[in-house]
């Protein structure tokens, strides 16, 4: 299945350092998880994001299906 | 009286003929009571709004003092309040009475802590993020629900920001969304990533928009997670879906982070190479008494005002709080400035 895939802010460096929010598309394998994806994009475990699958948030182990748009960012503790 | 010919309200007229507060949401503005955590960037941002539109009770909590590198996006800061060796709260205060005398400002020169989160929020309509750091964002969210409070989060780094509003019983809580507390050094800090002052400008007011929405009771509220990247032009909203009913915090109301067990804590500050440690449970102390001692120790320069001491000490600078706090600026190392803190504060 094909992905729709934006990563933001300073994870857009598991892509190229495409500019935050730029679509690129991952095809992953029938029944992908979330979990996968990540995997699938070298996002360590240990990076803390978020994920929003269709605009909403979804936990790791959500499954995916053809034709999402899946959203990643890192939670922002500036301020 | 018409609402322009009323002394109390004449300030707020352009506002008031914005259809979506009138007279009726000016009242309810000037009949609020916020509480603002953090005085910094955003904490700037959100202060300077609520009280030029007339929020009736404003207190603003804050631990730290004013220093040049501020300047460039803390809206209310000038050189004198560096100079001044200012706490932050109490800066931000006195600008704010001198733009609206008309409503109530408190400072509180503060860390805010799971003893003292309760007395800061339980009276507050609107519990308001300016802090820099998710310890703290945790212990408001898990106060706000536990009590009841529409908060709303607002982050910023570099050149990008979310906020989202929690409406507890309603929306997912902050936890709900970003799960476990990141873990210290696994998030970018101002003092690694920088920030510019337009992002700070931009989601402060967004935040500020939510509490005046809120208190007035009109609009439509944020519903998700805005995210906006200025450099590269990036604009992004997301729903939340719903309550997650294993949170420790929404779904199963066990408040971890207001029910921790503290004492001596040390804690790094975001944006410089400076620690702080804090004594919950202290009983205070006398700057003047401290000041005594710590030149009979060899202190250099010790400074003092109402507020704060300051000295240099062993190659670092101390800056000392009547509540028995510290921040020690030359380490990032926090057993290093726990163990300097008993030498020289001794608590």
């Amino acid at each position: 299945m094909r992905l729709r895939v934006k990563l933001f802010a300073y994870l857009t460096r598991y892509r190229d350092n495409l500019s935050s929010g730029t679509p690129c598309e991952v095809d992953l394998p029938e029944g992908a998880t979330l979990a996968d994806l990540l995997r699938a994009l070298q996002v360590p475990d240990e990076e803390v994001k978020m994920a929003f699958v269709n605009g909403l948030a979804q936990p790791e182990d959500w499954q995916l299906k053809d034709g999402d748009e899946v959203g990643i960012f890192p939670p922002i503790a500036g301020g | 009286m018409a609402p322009m010919n009323d002394p109390a309200l004449a300030r707020y007229a352009r506002q008031i003929i914005y259809g979506g507060i009138g007279e009726a949401g000016q009242r309810a503005l000037l009949n609020a009571q916020v509480t603002i955590i953090g005085a910094g960037a955003t904490g700037s941002v959100l202060a300077n709004h609520l009280a030029r539109a007339g929020v009736g009770r404003l207190r603003l909590v804050d631990r730290d003092f004013v220093e040049l590198n501020n300047l460039q996006r803390q809206l209310l800061y000038d050189e004198e309040d560096v100079t001044g060796m200012w706490p932050k709260a109490v800066a931000a205060a006195r600008k704010l009475r001198r733009i609206n005398s008309a409503i109530e400002i408190e400072d509180v020169v503060a860390d805010v802590t799971p003893a003292n989160i309760s007395g800061f929020v339980a009276d507050a309509d609107v519990v308001l993020d300016g802090t820099d750091n998710f310890t703290t964002r945790y212990l408001i969210n898990d106060v706000c629900v536990k009590l009841g409070k529409p908060w709303v989060y607002c982050g910023v780094i570099a050149t990008y920001g979310m906020t989202m509003t929690i409406r507890p019983g309603v929306t997912p809580c902050l936890r709900c969304v970003v799960g476990e507390l990141p873990a210290p050094g696994s998030v970018p800090t101002c003092d690694t990533a920088g920030i510019i002052g337009p992002i700070v400008t931009l989601m402060g007011s967004i935040a500020a928009t939510e509490a005046i929405k809120l208190l007035v009771g009109q609009g439509t509220l944020n519903p998700g997670m805005i995210h906006v990247d200025l450099w590269d032009d990036s604009f992004d909203r997301f729903e939340l879906g719903g309550r997650r009913p294993d949170c420790p915090t929404c779904g199963q109301h066990a408040y971890p982070f207001l029910n921790a067990e503290v004492g001596t804590r040390a804690t790094t500050l975001c944006g410089r190479e400076a620690v702080q440690v804090s004594v919950v449970g202290s009983q205070g102390l006398s700057l003047a008494d401290l000041a005594t001692r710590l030149q009979a120790a060899g202190a250099k320069t010790v400074r003092t005002n109402p507020f704060l001491l300051r000295a240099q000490i062993a190659g670092h600078e101390f800056t000392v709080f009547p509540d028995g706090r510290a921040i020690i600026k030359g380490t990032s190392d926090e057993a290093v400035a726990a163990t300097l803190y008993a030498r020289y504060v001794g608590m």
